[in-house]
């Protein structure tokens, strides 16, 4: 079962190396990469919530975070974009430890509430702060990338194509490794059984803090590149759109399985870019992806959410 | 400093009203059908738009507008607790499909007012015109209106859920379902209940803070996360906890703005938060469980 996913991983990645041989213009290969892009964060969230069965909400935080890091670093510091990208994985991990101070030890909507209100306070933060994050402006013309004399907004988004795919294979390749690992399978059994697994000596506490961090990592470094790519830095990315659209992809993708947020990803941002080309719809395509979503947990519950259904052991309602 | 301590202290309790307002309406569905409403803002927005749309563009006057505004938001209430809430209502992992499903909803309804009412920033007008004086500070009389309404409305819900054969109800079908349906309570009548009573709560508050502040779609979001570190800070279980919670992080507010300025209340706000459930998880005035 596993070696055939890999084998269908494998053959996808293939196809997906071979796309800009055969699509030339740049606005296609332009929603290849921001479908990489999201499929990264939404893979990244399926770690936490789907594979860890932690009721985080505030992962696009992680994200948020990552894209002011690299706009800032660029535009204040004069950094080079090549440094800014991988320091947003740095400062999206340090504040998921922040965060996970105080999540180790909650439980059930309380962990939702935290996550979810940190993530808003991200923005708060960004808005206030204007001297330094533009404000609800945000940043723009962030330098872009370059290599010698190759410039990568030249290329018709070849380069960019590569580095967003590259960025979403080590992410994915690496979350399969860390689901076989023995950490993968001790959040599994925190996630099926908490009491049997605390039982067995897991601890609680300190996988949480460990996932959040993880999950954190190629989110933030994903932020980065998504601002040094689109040369913005907004703070719409913490908004409840964005959210909503991600979660929707680790949800239809089905949660806990890793591979189907990406393709998810890939189908549900070609699906909202098509629509915002249709007039009238640009506005109404994130109404589209809410009123998707929630089709999909009334009447896909075994499909999509089927691993919600085994994230808590069965145990009355008292 | 004496002349900006008092009229500080009187915009936290300004705050505070408004945030106990909110977050006593998330409490009353928490308690009852286990369900934190993510939509709440979205209502309190929605209100606040029919509200205006009745007033100002049909001219029909503040009352009806207000009228309007709590109906509309009564009625996408209960909608959301037939739609999105009920279906799952047994399953295991409701608390989890629910916040995703009123997450949804508040989505729904955000894009959905900015696509009806556009980008244009409206202003409701205050209830009561002029100014009045509050421990020595002007108020204007609309914002005293609220810090006064704000007690009131809390003590007309304690009594209501303490008192009533119906509130009490609420309370029966929160703490058992099973048990309370077998006395002859209407359960899913009284999740409606629940719905309705919470969303006429996010009306009234939407109507009076659309004439503080611009009426934009996000009028209820900005203050709904502050309602959300209300209910971490005070638990979601007691609405005295909820109402006590809610002045603290108010006046709190309040304070860190006089102190520090608008530009670092934010986050020290949430660090004050972070510090507060690392030593005490379960919020300022939980108790251990």
């Amino acid at each position: 079962m596993t070696r055939n996913r890999s084998l269908f991983a494998l053959a996808a990645l293939f196809i997906l190396a071979l796309v800009p041989a055969i699509v030339t213009d740049s606005y296609t290969r332009h929603i290849f990469i921001i479908a990489f892009i999201y499929g990264t964060v939404a893979v990244n969230w399926d770690l936490s919530l789907g594979l860890a069965g932690l009721f985080n909400f505030g992962h696009l935080a992680f994200f948020g975070i990552g894209v002011y890091t690299a706009a800032i670093l660029t535009t204040s510091l004069d950094l080079s974009p090549w440094l800014a990208i991988p320091l947003g994985g740095v400062t999206a991990a340090l504040a998921a430890l922040l965060i996970a101070l105080p999540v180790a030890r909650l439980q059930g909507i309380y962990v939702v509430l935290v996550t979810f209100a940190f993530g808003q306070l991200c923005m708060q933060v960004v808005l206030s702060q204007g001297d330094l994050t533009g404000g609800a402006e945000g940043l723009v013309r962030l330098p872009y990338l370059r290599l010698g004399d190759y410039s990568f907004i030249r290329d018709f988004r070849f380069g960019y194509y590569y580095i967003a795919l590259g960025l979403l294979t080590v992410s994915v390749a690496s979350l399969m490794l860390l689901a076989r690992s023995p950490f993968g399978k001790s959040l599994r059994a925190l996630r099926d059984n908490p009491d049997y697994a605390t039982a067995r000596g897991i601890s609680v506490a300190r996988q949480r803090v460990l996932v959040l961090c993880a999950s954190a990592v190629f989110t933030g470094i994903a932020g980065g590149f998504y601002a040094i790519y689109l040369r913005v830095a907004s703070p719409e990315v913490f908004g409840f759109s964005v959210a909503t659209l991600i979660l929707s992809m680790v949800l239809i993708g089905g949660a806990g399985s890793i591979l189907g947020p990406v393709f998810a990803a890939l189908g549900l941002t070609f699906a909202t870019e098509a629509m915002a080309g249709i007039r009238g719809l640009e506005e109404a395509r994130f109404l589209v992806v809410a009123v998707a979503m929630i089709l999909v947990l009334r009447i896909a519950p075994a499909g999509a959410i089927d691993i919600f259904a085994r994230l808590f052991t069965p145990r009355p309602k008292s | 400093m004496d002349g900006v301590l008092i009229p500080t202290l009187v915009s936290g309790l300004l705050l505070g009203s408004l945030y106990a307002l909110m977050a006593s309406g998330l409490s009353l569905i928490w308690t009852t059908l286990g369900v934190f409403n993510f939509a709440h803002g979205a209502l309190m927005t929605l209100s606040a738009y029919i509200a205006w749309t009745v007033s100002e563009q049909f001219g029909l006057g503040l009352v009806m507008g207000f009228v309007a505004g709590v109906g509309a938001a009564v009625i996408a209430g209960v909608l959301i607790e037939l739609l999105l809430v009920r279906p799952f209502y047994g399953n295991r992992n409701m608390m989890l499909i629910t916040v995703m499903t009123t997450l949804a909803a508040s989505t729904i309804l955000e894009r959905g007012i900015s696509m009806i009412w556009g980008p244009r920033l409206k202003q409701l007008p205050r209830t009561l015109d002029g100014q009045v004086s509050l421990l020595g500070a002007p108020v204007s009389a609309h914002e005293a209106l609220i810090i006064v309404l704000a007690p009131a409305v809390l003590m007309a819900l304690w009594w209501y859920t303490g008192r009533t054969r119906s509130g009490r109800s609420l309370r029966a079908v929160g703490q058992n379902p099973g048990s309370a349906a077998l006395i002859g309570i209407d359960v899913p009548r009284t999740f409606s209940l629940a719905f309705g009573l919470s969303a006429a709560l996010a009306g009234l508050t939407g109507v009076l803070l659309g004439s503080i502040r611009f009426v934009t779609p996000g009028l209820g979001a900005d203050p709904l996360v502050n309602a959300m570190i209300v209910v971490i800070f005070g638990g979601l279980g007691s609405l005295g906890a909820t109402a006590g919670a809610a002045y603290v992080i108010g006046l709190l507010e309040a304070l860190l703005v006089l102190w520090l300025g608008l530009y670092w209340t934010p986050s020290v706000l949430f660090v004050a938060l972070i510090l507060v459930l690392v030593f005490r998880p379960n919020g300022l005035f939980g108790k251990a469980t």
